[in-house]
């Protein structure tokens, strides 16, 4: 009953549309808690028009049950379970009773037309209890975009439940040796499609995505000293950001993309800089004390958390965007570095150091209050899905350095497997 | 040249055409400055023709003087910057776990490193700053570049002209040795020199 409240709840939401901040972060509370059951979603094959790709339909419908199921909030109903209903012709209530009858909450109806190399998706999602229409949708596209219009379905409907969108189109940049030497790699989230960005043969470092999805800026050495780059993955342009003296390393784009948090120095030092994306000088926003670096934007765009030595070792502090204002927020850790904001603003991650191995931890501003994630190996590189519901990492415990994604219980699964695999950065959608 | 005496030059030679076009511009004479009061005066006459015999002597050899260990002069020295830097004549220094602060081992060595620059004057070196990879990446590239510049800095403080240095960091990313113990992570944490010009 409980449940059955709090997904009409969810949905009110998601259908408003206008999500009061305080109300979105209940709602991903409630929904990610452990041992919650999921939305059960009956998918039954989406009928084609005469004259629509045979194949589609089928392509579609894999997708869409493939990207469900991978979700810990909806499920698609297991097939061995669907192939039970027997559907009522003319009766859509005694089809719906059917349905519940396997477990399904809610069904997932569609229909197929197409012409020549297009194909037009039509979907209605009934609420069984209520018998009501939930969700409509009618989606387009070229025959050999079908999974994406199935990616892009399975968003809307995790959308629908939770007030945030699904993963399915988003990407993972990433560092990986399997080439040879370290270059920039883009993958889909869950490791499939990996597509080499740089063949450089030098060291690429740091990937960090633009919010838009359009700019990767990193780190490379591919012209002697590190020097920060911004590349535009779907065009294969390459640009020089900053050629300051020192590191050049670990860029962070403010939120609204026209900045980049880095760090640099003359002469040992390494501060955390600030520069303008589209040229300009570069400006120091910490003060030489100790090694300043790893800086990540807040996603209102006011603070910056980044790792500095100030106070011996390596700790995580925050400042105001302008370098102000600079107050530490690590106590308990002997080693806290490479700090990444959560798009709810209250979560951080972070790599801490315990029993001599790295760990993830999170740290919660608002109540101040840290928990640890410890798997077997080191676990290092935190990077939080766009939604904030799960993290990506990187872990040595196979014996290779390979990258990590959690689902929205913890569960960690490899997604790289050839070469080391480092440093992943997750956006939405590439642009 | 100093400046000072450039500058003075420039400034007589402006003054001194600015008269002459004044005066005479039509005459096509070369006007030189006389030299101002405290500059060297030529310290021996040339002697004419005729008027005796000069021994030329070998110029005395300036900084050719050998690794006071190796005993090897400076035109010894392989003529391939990849042997030389093979033969080892500088030599790194090594660093405490996730610190960048010099031991008194690695004071020694580059002392040793110091003299042997400033007995090869026309050396440039490249300091790569290394670390073990018990960092994080970032953290160790800043590490790195802490430790290749406290060596630059020592060695300055020795006499060793900083334009003769560069400094750069790769933090955990060229190791030397590949392992997971102290016994091979100590070799990582260092300042590498590498001989860029001979």
């Amino acid at each position: 009953m409980r449940q059955r409240l709090l997904f009409s709840c969810v949905l009110s939401f998601a259908v408003a549309s206008a999500l009061p901040v305080a109300a979105q972060e209940e709602v991903y509370l409630k929904v990610t808690s452990p041992g919650l059951t999921r939305v059960m979603i009956a998918l039954p094959a989406f009928p084609s028009r005469p004259g629509t790709d045979p194949g589609a339909a089928a392509t579609l419908l894999a997708t869409l049950r493939k990207d469900l199921d991978e979700t810990a909030v909806v499920g698609a109903v297991p097939e061995e379970n669907a192939r039970l209903v027997v559907v009522a012709p003319g009766n859509p209530a005694l089809t719906h009773q059917r349905w519940r009858a396997v477990g399904a909450q809610f069904l997932l109806e569609g229909g197929l037309a197409g012409a020549g190399t297009q194909i037009v998706l039509e979907v209605r999602l009934f609420d069984l209890t209520s018998g009501e229409i939930a969700y409509s949708r009618r989606l387009q596209g070229a025959v050999n975009l079908a999974p994406t219009i199935a990616h892009t379905l399975a968003n809307e409907l995790v959308h629908l439940f939770t007030g945030r969108p699904g993963p399915f189109l988003s990407r993972i940049a990433f560092v990986s040796d399997r080439s040879g030497s370290k270059e920039l790699w883009v993958m889909r989230w869950d490791g499939s499609e990996a597509q080499q960005l740089t063949s450089h043969r030098s060291i690429a470092l740091s990937p960090a995505w633009s919010p838009n999805g359009e700019w990767l800026a990193f780190t490379s050495f591919l012209r002697g000293n590190p020097q920060l780059f911004i590349l535009r993955p779907t065009q294969g342009y390459l640009k020089p950001l900053s050629t300051l003296p020192g590191v050049n390393s670990s860029p962070s784009f403010s939120p609204d993309g026209k900045e980049i948090a880095f760090a640099a120095g003359e002469d040992g030092s390494t501060d955390i800089w600030l520069a303008p994306v589209q040229g300009g000088t570069p400006q120091r926003l910490t003060r030489r004390l100790g090694i300043s670096t790893q800086p990540s934007w807040s996603p209102s765009g006011r603070q910056i958390a980044f790792t500095s030595t100030a106070g011996g070792s390596p700790q995580l502090y925050v400042m105001d965007a302008e370098g102000t204002n600079v107050r530490r927020l690590t106590f308990e850790d002997k080693f806290a570095d490479e700090a990444t904001w959560a798009s709810d603003g209250v979560r951080v991650a972070y790599t801490t150091l315990i029993e001599g191995l790295f760990q993830i931890a999170i740290l919660d501003m608002r109540t101040n209050t840290r928990s640890v994630v410890a798997g077997p190996g080191n676990n290092e590189s935190p990077c939080w899905s766009p939604d904030g519901t799960v993290l990506a990492f990187v872990s040595n415990r196979t014996g290779t350095k390979q990258i990590f994604v959690t689902d929205p219980l913890g569960r960690p699964r490899q997604i790289t497997n050839e070469g080391n695999n480092v440093q992943p950065a997750w956006v939405a959608q590439v642009q | 040249m100093s400046s000072p005496w450039s500058n003075k030059f420039s400034a007589i030679a402006l003054c001194a055409s600015v008269a002459f076009t004044l005066s005479c511009a039509h005459r096509k004479t070369v006007v030189a400055p006389e030299p101002p009061s405290e500059a060297p005066a030529q310290a021996t006459a040339i002697p004419a023709p005729g008027e005796g015999t000069t021994e030329v002597r070998p110029e005395p050899r300036v900084a050719t003087a050998g690794h006071p260990e190796s005993g090897v002069t400076a035109s010894e020295l392989p003529a391939n910057l990849e042997e030389l830097n093979k033969a080892g004549y500088v030599k790194d220094a090594f660093f405490d776990t996730n610190k960048s602060e010099l031991r008194s081992d690695a004071r020694e060595s580059l002392a040793a490193d110091a003299s042997w620059l400033k007995e090869h004057p026309s050396v440039r070196i490249l300091i790569e700053g290394h670390c073990d990879d018990r960092n994080t990446e970032e953290y160790n590239l800043a590490l790195g570049w802490r430790r290749a510049n406290a060596a630059k800095a020592y060695l300055a403080s020795l006499g060793v002209a900083t334009d003769r240095i560069a400094t750069i960091s790769y933090g955990e990313e060229r190791p030397f040795a590949m392992c997971q113990n102290e016994s091979c992570w100590w070799q990582n944490r260092c300042a590498h020199f590498v001989i860029t010009a001979r």
